[in-house]
């Protein structure tokens, strides 16, 4: 249940700010009606009926049905569960119990489950210090291009096209902390190293980092260079006219007119990074010493390693709640801003 | 998880050796052909390399013919590891051994199902009603099934068709609760030893036929081998579970072990989990012979075992089949010797397969499903069955030989290994102290309460001894145990 109920639930959180505003006008408008009529007379409401067939309401409906019926039991449901699971004891074989809170007092005793939450906002802290900036500046170096821009737009969404489990098998080889390994290799000629990489408790987290940014940087670029083109050149011929240089266009012109997607592909890193699974699972196993551990992997060896559903939808809602939380603060906190 | 993959991978070649045929005398050599097939087609083989049914008495012949006999209502049963469609021979092979055992037994129709053991959906099988009649899972798992109620008692069965007599004790105290009931037969075995690089053993001017016998000579050796070689003179598995797994048998070999034995305390906290982990402290960072890579599961350090990289690690004979026929080592190079111990000699940590029934199994089902366990014990005891898989195993490349523990009480070990001599193709002088000991050693099998678990807390405490200088170990010790022991106890 783990990783997909947290997307979803991550996802959730983005919408969920909005169904609330831009759902009050119909809200109110259909409960307006039997409300105010309650008292009067009923006419009024079989008119509403009325009103509401005429317009096509139940075909809708039917429309709208399959879609709910196929999320409501694929996607909703096991949401549900998951979070209902964290109350009880579920051993697949025998009668699922209620047992109060003592699946979250059991998650709060593991000594991991602290560790595994520095990792993952350390993981997240790194991603943003190093994933954020990259690809922002690749899309501006490249949307700044005269010629040849599509080949850089070919390569840097090629780390993309590979297939995750691949490129973090590709680069565990490169990680080598031998002195022949890749990376070792090619710094040594500069005279540093030989690097332990993962296998050092202090550079394995950061090495996981230097990996996902490569191979996340692709799709970031091209969201930003979409972004990019779709700012109007009247700004920048303006900018021009009142002699503005390059940087000074990208930084009061490009940046500001793209901020509401930088803000986006901001929340949506967070929400990513939070559940960072493959690259920790693939190049470490959580190792050395449980430096890498993450929340996601945590969750998944309590589901699917231990058979500990219970213990592994604790956590899961937790992370979950976190991430809402995060979220509201963030729309929140850049509301103004992203106007 | 690796371990798991690795257990699970046991368990699928010991299905297919045993049923290929093997098992049967030294079964490790029988089946080992067959197990083989299935570990390289899974790529993570495993123990089961070594499943050595051994013996079983040559009139063993008679359960299943005895059986067949007696009872006549129509029943089905479905059975565990059906190879899958992309290993043709092993399917073919499998799918002959049901027509084979219907011959034998008419009222029985015997369905294959792909399914395997698999710690992940085992309950969600056995409550959805999908597990197969006859399934194999490794010997961690008896003892805690057992007590959930998840597979059948099958002691009157047993009796019913002559085979209870015919099993290795000590093996089926596996399958036993404490009144001494059977729930399970055990169809292949395996003890750890020391895997060693014969090749790097002579470049550093070490003798490759006598391997380490103590740790004090595995320090020894393996700062020799990195100071000749450049190579890690000895590398331990870490990851996924191995971690625990490999500090268990380390922790054994030196007469300690892992939990109480009831299953409910840490036990490692003492003389014998120190020792381990101070002679890694000192191969690592004293002698620094321990190389550059500290995190290994059974895949990898097979890799770079096999590239010449590593000197010794401990391992099963399955790495045989990893080293030599997955990674392109050359079988002259393998070496297997006999686990290393402490001052106080503790034996070796053991592993195996086990086949059980279904708890949801009817009376008819059962019998039926004991008489297919029973029938491909017995099919490894006929000369020409045997020398025809020891002969097909040999025609796919595979090892036919392997040493490894028997299951089955029994003698004719050198009988087997008498029948399918020409078709042996393992350097069997490169096993010779293991082979020497492992029917004699002390065995211990894995800890039987939340193995698994426990296992990912020593992988984090042995990698922390490995990358971290200033780990200590008596801290490091006392904190990993009271964590265990708050696992334990949940």
């Amino acid at each position: 249940m783990s990783s997909t109920n947290l997307d979803q639930a991550g996802a959730a959180s983005t919408p969920a700010a909005n169904p609330a505003r831009t759902n009050s006008s119909p809200v109110t408008r259909s409960a307006g009606g039997p409300t105010s009529t309650g008292s009067s007379t009923p006419p009024s409401r079989s008119s509403a009926v009325r009103r509401w067939w005429a317009r096509g309401g139940l075909s809708a409906v039917v429309l709208a049905v399959p879609a709910i019926v196929i999320f409501g039991y694929f996607s909703w449901g096991p949401i549900i569960r998951g979070v209902v699971m964290a109350w009880q004891r579920t051993k697949l074989d025998q009668p699922t119990t209620w047992v109060g809170w003592s699946n979250f007092s059991y998650v709060f005793t593991l000594p991991e489950l602290p560790q595994a939450a520095i990792n993952t906002v350390y993981f997240m802290g790194l991603a943003l210090l190093i994933g954020f900036p990259v690809p922002l500046v690749l899309a501006v170096v490249i949307s700044s291009l005269r010629t040849k821009r599509w080949l850089y737009n070919i390569l840097s969404y090629l780390p993309v096209v590979l297939p995750p489990v691949v490129a973090i098998l590709l680069w565990k080889v490169f990680y080598d902390p031998g002195s022949t390994g890749l990376f070792n290799t090619v710094l040594g000629w500069f005279g540093l190293g030989p690097f332990a990489w993962l296998n050092s408790p202090d550079l394995a987290m950061p090495s996981l980092v230097l990996e996902s940014t490569w191979a996340a940087a692709g799709s970031t670029v091209i969201i930003y260079l979409a972004a990019m083109a779709s700012v109007p050149k009247e700004l920048y011929e303006a900018a021009e006219l009142d002699g503005a240089g390059i940087w000074r266009k990208i930084w009061t012109v490009t940046l500001p007119q793209i901020r509401g997607i930088i803000l986006i592909v901001l929340l949506l890193q967070i929400i990513g990074t939070a559940q960072v699974f493959a690259e920790p699972f693939l190049f470490t196993g959580g190792g050395p010493a449980n430096r890498t551990i993450t929340l996601l992997m945590l969750i998944y060896n309590y589901a699917f390693v231990y058979n500990d559903l219970g213990a592994a939808s604790a956590i899961s809602a937790m992370l979950a709640v976190a991430l809402a939380i995060i979220s509201g603060l963030y729309f929140l906190a850049t509301r103004r801003w992203s106007r | 998880m690796r371990k798991r993959l690795v257990t699970r991978s046991i368990v699928l070649c010991a299905v297919l050796a045993l049923g290929a045929a093997a098992c049967g005398s030294s079964s490790a050599t029988a089946n080992s052909g067959t197990s083989a097939s299935a570990a390289s087609s899974t790529q993570a083989p495993d123990g089961s390399g070594t499943p050595a049914g051994s013996g079983t008495p040559s009139n063993s012949g008679t359960p299943s013919s005895a059986s067949s006999a007696a009872n006549t209502t129509p029943v089905t049963i479905t059975v565990s590891n059906k190879p899958p469609a992309s290993s043709p021979g092993d399917l073919k092979a499998f799918e002959q051994r049901i027509k084979d055992f219907q011959a034998a037994n008419p009222n029985v129709t015997v369905n294959g199902s792909e399914i395997a053991w698999d710690p992940q959906t085992f309950a969600a099988q056995l409550a959805g009603g999908q597990l197969p009649t006859v399934v194999t899972v490794p010997f961690t798992e008896p003892q805690s099934m057992i007590q959930n109620k998840q597979i059948s008692d099958i002691t009157a069965d047993l009796k019913t068709i002559g085979l209870y007599d015919q099993l290795n004790p000590a093996a089926l105290s596996v399958t036993q609760d404490k009144a001494g009931e059977v729930y399970g037969i055990p169809i292949g075995g395996y003890a750890l030893g020391l895997v060693y690089n014969r090749a790097l053993f002579t470049k550093a001017g070490l003798d490759p036929d006598k391997p380490p016998t103590t740790w004090d000579e595995v320090r020894a050796a393996a700062k020799t081998i990195s100071q000749k070689t450049g190579a890690a003179g000895y590398a331990q598995m870490t990851q996924n579970n191995t971690g625990g797994w490999m500090y268990g048998a380390t922790v054994y070999s030196r007469g300690g072990t892992l939990e109480s034995s009831d299953g409910s305390k840490a036990a490692f906290d003492d003389q014998s989990g120190k020792d381990a982990l101070d002679a890694l402290t000192q191969m690592r960072w004293t002698d620094n012979s321990m190389g550059t890579t500290f995190l290994y599961d059974m895949t990898s350090i097979s890799k770079d075992f096999a590239a010449d990289k590593i000197g010794m690690f401990i391992g099963a004979p399955v790495n045989y089949i990893l080293a030599v026929v997955q990674d392109g080592m050359k079988p002259a190079s393998f070496g297997l010797g006999t686990m290393p111990q402490g001052s106080t000699a503790g034996g070796s940590m053991s592993g195996g397969a086990v086949q059980v029934i279904s708890p949801k199994a009817t009376a008819d089902q059962r019998l039926a499903g004991v008489k297919w366990i029973a029938f491909s014990l017995e099919s490894s005891l006929d000369q020409a069955k045997a020398v025809a898989a020891a002969k097909l195993t040999a025609s796919q490349g595979l090892p036919v030989g392997l040493p490894g523990v028997s299951t089955l009480k029994a003698t004719n070990d050198q009988e087997y290994l008498g029948w399918v001599k020409s078709y042996i193709n393992v350097p069997l002088t490169n096993f010779a102290t293991y082979s020497a000991t492992v029917n004699s050693i002390k065995l211990t099998p894995e800890p039987s309460n939340k193995a698994q678990e426990v296992y990912a807390k020593l992988d984090a405490l042995v990698q922390k001894i490995l990358t971290d200088k200033s780990a200590d170990v008596a801290t490091e010790l006392s904190n990993t145990s009271s964590a265990v022991n708050s696992l334990l106890g949940r």
